[in-house]
């Protein structure tokens, strides 16, 4: 099969030490990623051919950690999907590329100015001191950001921070961060936004929406969107204060870890992790009780797992913190606790649901014995119990002041 | 206020039945909630979950039941009394319950020393009842809006997004199992402080003069 994906791209694929047969299996994977057939791994091999010669793109690092970076680049050897990424003609990529100074400042004016390429954009959006928090030789985040997703095809936001802030932006967020979609949402600048959960992003789902674009979408934001499965999520946004909605690919949030999890037969059974370096944890139980977030996470990383498809955080033994979810740190800390510890305003620090919960029932059962006995005191508890009035006190109120007129 | 009489006429078979599934599901929901919560023994998980959900539906059809049947089976109109009226009208206020609200609050509160007076339920009951049916079913909502094969319909997930996250809904959920908890406590208390005639007929329909 195949016969018509060859060229430029196998001789690359060559030099890094990658058969025709890894890059044809990897694209059968991506095609399983993208909902489609085995059989449209030939035409991926052939779009993503093609869109080595074409599709220009920028890699912007905003307020990140470059965590992500380092989860797309796990090159231990040659990696079919570094390369592909590689092809995109990844014009600026500041981690990783050779250009620098005013050299690098070039490629980023002249791509912006060529229009037609895909951005990706990787961490917060740090608005903070009027965009003065996050400055790359002398130029405001905020502004490059802006101007690089005005003239953008699409924008591709990898990882948490990206999508909404992640942990830049978890409580009290000096740097004021927030996501790219809330960000433009603000500036009015309408170009497609993409979404990739988890911190750091899965590459894997990178590269699917990277192929999903050679593949669909004809150089047009709007067919991409168009043929594309996209599911939207709303959510408020704390910084901007308004209702953002996200769009994420439907293969990455359309489940929960849950209900893919690997150690699901043990949460079913009832075979639980109570401590670390137990027998219970070395049996591979489920990590439920150790705080799993994993049952309202809507990610699939149990089915795409990480470098290469080897392992992932829960099969490695490590409870989902829920770095998929949105306002993840605030919303899924303790990491190790069922429920997330709420806030009880500003410096009076955190308590857990079930504190509340034993104080009030507590308060409750305390009051009621109390009552009780003070019906016995007040000598009501008996057989006839207390009298009962004769009349409302509202109506003898009323008579004594004559009653109806 | 508790020396009357206890008659068949107040709960009639039907509601001793409904009362008792409330009781029984509700018992089974906080146990397998408090489980799914935090699984405090091993090997019950699957159970538990079966359990939580099946006393839910349970608890709802019964619900749904309770309230149609109020339309239609007949209870007495006044404590102690054998005289009878549909349901509903001795469920929600009535003439007799009218300006008693503050009356009975300051009367638990050792503020007056008569008993006030009211119809088959006193004003407080009647809230706390009323209450119940809203509650329910809002604890049905957040339940379905974090169980798995629901949780995605546009019906739920706009809860979810809505309260900041299916985190918050698990905690929202947590709490309003212990808003049931509490009002069981002090249901259980008020009715029985006197004595014990009206767990008599509500569980084992015995009359007692």
């Amino acid at each position: 099969m195949a016969q018509e994906a060859h060229g430029a791209i196998y001789d690359l694929l060559a030099v890094r030490g990658v058969s025709r047969r890894d890059f044809l299996k990897y694209c059968s994977y991506v095609a399983a990623m993208l909902g489609l057939s085995e059989a449209a791994a030939p035409a991926i091999a052939a779009a993503v051919e093609k869109g080595s010669k074409l599709k220009p793109a920028l890699w912007l690092n905003g307020g990140s950690c470059t965590g992500c970076t380092e989860s797309m680049a796990q090159v231990d050897s040659p990696d079919v999907a570094t390369i592909v990424l590689e092809l995109l003609s990844l014009n600026y990529f500041e981690t990783v590329m050779a250009a620098a100074g005013e050299h690098a400042e070039k490629n980023i004016k002249d791509t912006i100015a060529a229009g037609g390429y895909l951005l990706i954009y990787e961490g917060s959006v740090m608005t903070g001191e009027d965009g003065n928090t996050l400055l790359v030789n002398g130029h405001k985040g905020t502004d490059i950001l802006k101007e690089a997703a005005e003239s953008a095809d699409a924008i591709i936001a990898v990882g948490a921070c990206a999508v909404d802030g992640g942990w830049v932006a978890a409580h009290p967020n000096p740097a004021e961060a927030t996501g790219v979609q809330a960000f433009l949402d603000v500036e009015g600048v309408k170009t497609p936004v993409v979404n990739i959960p988890c911190c750091p992003m899965n590459p894997e789902w990178v590269v699917a929406m990277v192929v999903q674009w050679l593949l669909v979408a004809e150089d047009d934001p709007a067919t991409f969107l168009a043929k594309t499965e996209l599911l939207g999520k709303t959510y408020a946004d704390r910084l901007t204060g308004r209702d953002v909605t996200l769009l994420y690919p439907k293969y990455v949030v359309g489940s929960t870890i849950h209900d893919n999890c690997p150690r699901r037969g043990h949460f079913e059974n009832g075979d639980f992790v109570t401590e670390f370096g137990s027998e219970e944890e070395a049996m591979g139980y489920c990590l439920y009780k150790m705080g799993c977030k994993g049952p309202q996470t809507f990610t699939q990383c149990p089915i795409t797992r990480w470098n290469r498809s080897v392992s992932w955080c829960v099969q490695s033994g490590a409870p989902c913190i829920g770095c998929g979810a949105i306002s993840w740190v605030d919303n899924n800390t303790p990491f190790f606790k069922r429920l997330s510890s709420m806030q009880m305003g500003d410096g009076l620090g955190y308590v857990q649901p079930g504190s509340v919960a034993a104080v009030v029932g507590g308060v409750a059962a305390a009051a009621l014995v109390a009552h009780g006995l003070g019906m016995k005191a007040a000598g009501r508890i008996g057989p006839d119990g207390p009298p009962t009035e004769t009349a409302k006190k509202h109506d003898r109120k009323r008579q004594a002041k004559g009653g109806d007129k | 206020m508790a020396g009357h009489a206890h008659y068949r006429e107040a709960h009639p078979l039907v509601f001793v039945i409904t009362h008792w599934i409330n009781l029984i599901c509700m018992i089974m929901l906080a146990f397998s909630g408090f489980y799914i919560h935090y699984p405090f023994f091993g090997g019950f998980m699957g159970v538990a979950r079966g359990m939580h959900f099946v006393a839910m539906y349970v608890i709802i059809i019964n619900l749904t039941f309770r309230i149609i049947a109020a339309f239609f089976v007949k209870t007495a109109t006044d404590l102690g009394s054998r005289q009878v009226d549909t349901d509903i009208k001795n469920w929600l206020p009535q003439e007799k319950n009218k300006h008693q609200f503050f009356e009975t609050v300051k009367y638990y509160l050792f503020m007056r020393k008569e008993a006030v007076i009211s119809a088959k339920y006193g004003s407080l009951q009647k809230i706390a009842y009323l209450a119940t049916i809203p509650l329910t079913y809002l604890m049905a909502y957040t339940g379905f809006a974090i169980y798995g094969p629901t949780m995605t319909w546009g019906l739920f997930s706009g809860g979810v997004e809505m309260v900041g996250g299916p985190m918050n809904m698990r905690i929202i959920h947590y709490f309003m199992m212990w808003v049931f908890i509490v009002f069981t406590m002090i249901h259980a208390y008020l009715a029985n402080i006197y004595n014990f005639k009206p767990s008599k007929i509500i569980f084992a329909w015995k009359e007692s003069e």
